[in-house]
């Protein structure tokens, strides 16, 4: 009893459950499907079916992780064996490690800081060096090739994805997420800033590699990037992270723009967290869509789309936002 | 510039959105749905043993040496002379049709048998005696609804329940 009622302390059961590990897995089990029902219905096929008929389908994620599981992890020869093996645990680990910080209602969060803003944004930016570390260290020119493009990519979308995250900092006048979300109780962010809602939205999908960025592991191209190497449950680790990180930052974006638990039918924080996790489940599902429209632009599109049209957007949205402040727009929380 | 290419992108997420609440799929369910197939549809053959004159035309023909006259041998010992009759190897079959079409006498002919499994290499050639018996039966799970292929203005193709059969 004493132990139940300690799992539903904040501090645990926020990285642990919701919105931690077991939300995160559970959502991922979910988005894969959906990901491949999605892109079926678009092209007028039947995606995963036949198992559990009934639901379309819904447990082929759970056969595939079975699979997964039970799979020989193989270590190629020639590979450096503490990055090959340590590179999927940490990237894992740190995609999903940004979930402490995030809270679930006004009253309910694991540690409350001043710059817990600042916190999520700055943990997603450590994912991108394990996928690096990972194509050099599976000695295989296709990985090596995806992980320089994830470089590449990083340059691109990394700045102006903080500028647009901060630009609703300098807005609501504070780095705390509590209070970013508690100042949109009457209006949402992405009404007072759509600039940077829709830049930011880009840039989610760019940073997790979704469809219209999927450069780092092109399929056409390079046999899976920087996973090409990789088996067994490695590999669904390292394919499930960034889902993850996509998770991760569809509840900042949530927070940001969304209203975060806003519109709140009641204080519980159970409530709260359903809505929040709604919000950022409808983001996941959409970019998951998209995997069924786009082709994949080419490395100096998207480079020139991070550096050409996000860069100068995220600055207006900056613009935009002080001009707001400026002009008299308060949310100085409380 | 940009303004136009940011309303052909929503312009494209639209049309997926569209796909997405459109109506029926294409895929045909194909052991529980099997789709009627038209008149003159080039499945396997069947060879009628009686009418047939042994003139080896078809094995001539044969683009992909799949028909080969063989050695019958209970005629050969009653008639005490060499006598071929036609078999198939559907390992090399391309169903094109010209053994059929040259036959003077019809004894080969299309069935709309297309779909039958074999565990062996060997099972698939057929020698006169096992050519004679007829093309196997495909064997359903359950009884397939069949379906047919109906052009369709706006979608392309649709299936609709094939009456009859």
């Amino acid at each position: 009893m004493d132990s139940l009622k300690l799992l539903f302390e904040p501090y645990i059961f926020i990285p642990l459950v919701f919105p931690g590990l077991i939300a995160a897995f559970a959502l991922l089990l979910i988005i894969i499907w959906l990901e491949r029902k999605i892109a079926a219905k678009v092209q007028l096929r039947y995606g995963p079916l036949y198992v559990l008929k009934p639901l379309g389908g819904i447990i082929q994620t759970v056969a595939d992780l079975l699979r997964y599981l039970f799979q020989e992890p193989i270590l190629p020869k020639e590979v450096d064996k503490v990055a090959f093996l340590m590179t999927p645990v940490l990237l894992f680990g740190l995609s999903y490690l940004p979930l402490v910080a995030i809270p679930v209602s006004p009253t309910y969060y694991a540690f409350r800081s001043d710059v817990s803003l600042l916190i999520v944004l700055a943990l997603t930016t450590l994912a991108p060096i394990f996928t690096v570390v990972m194509g050099w260290a599976s000695n295989n020119k296709f990985s090596l090739i995806g992980g320089v493009r994830e470089g590449y990519l990083v340059t691109s979308y990394e700045i102006p994805i903080f500028l647009s995250a901060l630009s609703m900092a300098i807005l609501y006048n504070s780095l705390d997420l509590v209070e970013i979300a508690e100042a949109q109780r009457g209006l949402w962010g992405v009404f007072l800033n759509p600039i940077a809602a829709i830049n930011m939205l880009l840039l989610m999908y760019m940073s997790t590699s979704r469809f219209p960025f999927e450069i780092p592991e092109a399929e056409s191209e390079i046999v899976a990037g920087p996973y090409t190497e990789y088996s067994g449950i490695i590999y669904g680790l390292v394919m499930g992270a960034s889902y993850v990180k996509l998770y991760v930052l569809s509840l900042v974006y949530s927070i940001l723009f969304l209203g975060g638990w806003n519109p709140l039918p009641s204080t519980d924080p159970l409530v709260a967290g359903a809505v929040l996790f709604s919000k950022a489940f409808l983001l996941v599902a959409l970019g998951a869509f998209l995997r069924a429209v786009y082709p994949r632009f080419r490395i100096d599109q998207a480079i020139s789309i991070g550096w050409k049209i996000a860069f100068p957007l995220s600055l207006i949205s900056i613009i935009i936002s002080l001009l707001l402040v400026m002009g008299g727009v308060s949310f100085v929380g409380k | 510039m940009s303004v136009s290419r940011a309303i052909r992108h929503a312009k494209a997420i639209l049309t997926g959105f569209k796909y997405l609440l459109a109506g029926p799929r294409l895929t045909i369910m194909y052991p529980d749905e099997v789709q009627e197939l038209p008149e003159g549809y080039r499945g396997m053959i069947e060879y009628d043993w009686d009418s047939c004159i042994k003139c080896s035309l078809c094995a001539m023909v044969c683009p992909a040496d799949a028909m080969k006259m063989y050695v019958s041998r209970e005629e050969s010992e009653r008639e005490g002379k060499v006598v071929k009759r036609p078999g198939i190897n559907y390992t090399r079959c391309i169903f094109c049709g010209f053994c059929v079409d040259i036959c003077p006498t019809d004894s080969l002919k299309f069935t709309k048998v297309h779909d039958v499994a074999y565990y062996t290499y060997e099972e698939q050639i057929y020698p006169p005696v096992e050519f004679r018996k007829g093309v196997p039966k495909p064997l359903y799970f359950r009884e397939p609804r069949r379906v047919r292929a109906v052009l369709d203005e706006r979608r392309g193709m649709r299936y609709e329940p094939a009456d009859g059969s």
